[in-house]
């Protein structure tokens, strides 16, 4: 068997064509499986806010979904290249993206939050952040936002591909951006010695990206009109509960 | 200093034991690959035909030339932008590929010395009996290289099971991506890490083994 893999790979790799069939009821959701707690794995386990609210789509919507978890950074290209069809990742609208990609109505409202090294006291709100090193996720809109500060020349960005809590945790960087309520379950579940500074700064709204072509539009609006049923039956509450206490899939 | 979770380690290591079937596979299928194109650039190289040496030494170079990482991503991330066609190519594949290049450049070199320490009387002798120049290469030298390139070459295997810790760049979730991902979940890093470092190690100690039994085989022959 193992010799049949072997040889079936490397003539794939030869002609460089894997190709794999695709069939127009499945959703291909891309997540990075590494930001807790919307997307993670305990034990080989893909689980999360996001998890439950595409199962909950693929549901209602007649679809078969399939995840694929990549690094973070390689979501946005994944999906411009087709390999993916949407992104269930706490993408944030932002107006460089809906220019390039067909967005649902957003499920989650959220916001931008400092979090820093427990018993940090020289910062307590994001104009502290001057003079200071940040870290945030690669590719991440967070980036954007601290760049649009009007003080962002005086803050160090440091981007990272994952474990940003635990560079702060460990004193590397004076702080790390994200968004409001991960970074409240985060404090609550992990071990690492954090808290958060202030308030958020910033109001983010979270949607699935699809492609803006004919295929990616039609895609998208089958996942709104389960969004939309899911929203008005309370199981988008439900999910959203049961990951943090409280009911982020409305506006406030 | 904190205490080891050492009840996590243990229900880590068969989630990543799981990831080593894809971790060898992607290794076997580059070594399989890039034996047959090193095996290829170095005849070349022995035999330097006009024009395609060039195309050669400069192949050699370049993939000698950059780091493994590099060459992924240029090939995973970025040459799909001209070339749409290869958005198909999926991570694993685009692994082994990047394996088979790099690996190969580096093997060429290897089996090209070795054809090269092929005594002459041998040349002479298969000339002798009247073969061809393609005869003499594949009965004759190239068994006979093929002992001398061995033990490196295994070198460059081991090199290449570690290689593919890479993929998780391109979105693979083999061992490391595994660990990453579990670490991400639990935030006990030390405890990830170690344990897929603890995994590799393991993996390579018994290649090593292999690899003494290969060369007191292979020397069998050759016992004086």
């Amino acid at each position: 068997m193992l010799k049949q893999i072997v040889t079936a790979t490397a003539l794939a790799a030869v002609s460089g064509t894997a190709v794999f069939a695709q069939d127009n009821e499945t959703l291909r959701v891309g997540m990075s499986g590494g930001y807790f707690p919307f997307t993670f794995v305990k034990l080989d386990e893909l689980q999360g806010f996001e998890v439950d609210v595409m199962n909950a789509v693929g549901e209602e919507a007649g679809l078969e979904v399939e995840f694929e978890t990549m690094a973070f950074s390689g979501l946005i290209g994944a999906l411009d290249a087709g390999r993916i069809d949407t992104i269930a990742n706490q993408i944030t609208i932002t107006s460089e993206r809906e220019e390039k990609f067909a967005f649902t109505a957003p499920y989650v409202f959220d916001g931008a939050q400092v979090v820093i090294k427990e018993g940090n006291e020289e910062i307590g709100s994001v104009e502290d952040l001057r003079g200071k090193t940040v870290a945030v996720n690669l590719g991440s809109n967070f980036e954007q936002l601290l760049n649009e500060l009007d003080f962002a020349d005086e803050i160090e960005i440091k981007t990272y591909e994952s474990n940003i809590a635990q560079d702060t945790a460990l004193g590397r960087v004076d702080a790390f951006v994200m968004d409001r309520v991960s970074s409240a379950q985060l404090i609550q579940e992990s071990p690492l010695p954090l808290e958060l500074a202030g308030k958020p700064f910033s109001e983010i709204r979270n949607a699935l990206p699809f492609q803006d072509n004919d295929e990616g539009r039609a895609l998208r609006d089958r996942v709104d009109t389960a969004l939309e049923s899911l929203r008005e039956d309370g199981t988008l509450a439900e999910i959203s509960d049961k990951w943090f206490g409280t009911d982020i899939t409305k506006a406030e | 200093m904190r205490a080891l979770d050492l009840d996590y380690m243990l229900g880590l290591v068969p989630v990543i034991l799981g990831y080593v079937p894809l971790t060898l596979l992607m290794a076997a299928a580059g070594m399989v690959c890039a034996l047959i194109l090193a095996s290829l650039l170095a005849v070349e190289r022995v035999a330097k035909v006009p024009v395609l040496d060039w195309f050669v030494v400069l192949f050699i170079s370049f993939f000698r030339g950059t780091p493994l990482l590099v060459q992924l991503f240029l090939f995973y991330y970025g040459l799909p932008q001209a070339l749409s066609f290869l958005t198909k190519v999926d991570g694993v594949t685009a692994t082994i590929m990047g394996l088979t290049l790099h690996f190969a450049a580096y093997m060429a070199e290897s089996i090209r010395a070795a054809i090269a320490g092929v005594d002459r009387s041998q040349w002479e002798a298969a000339q002798s009996i009247g073969m061809t120049q393609g005869q003499m290469m594949l009965r004759i030298i190239l068994p006979q290289a093929a002992r001398i390139a061995a033990p490196t070459l295994v070198n460059y295997f081991i090199d290449m099971v570690k290689g593919t810790s890479l993929a998780f760049t391109l979105g693979v979730t083999e061992m490391m991506g595994a660990a990453q991902k579990e670490a991400a979940g639990s935030f006990l890093y030390f405890e990830a890490y170690l344990v897929v470092a603890m995994v590799y190690w393991v993996i390579v100690e018994a290649l090593s083994q292999g690899q003494k039994r290969l060369e007191t085989y292979l020397n069998k022959a050759f016992a004086r």
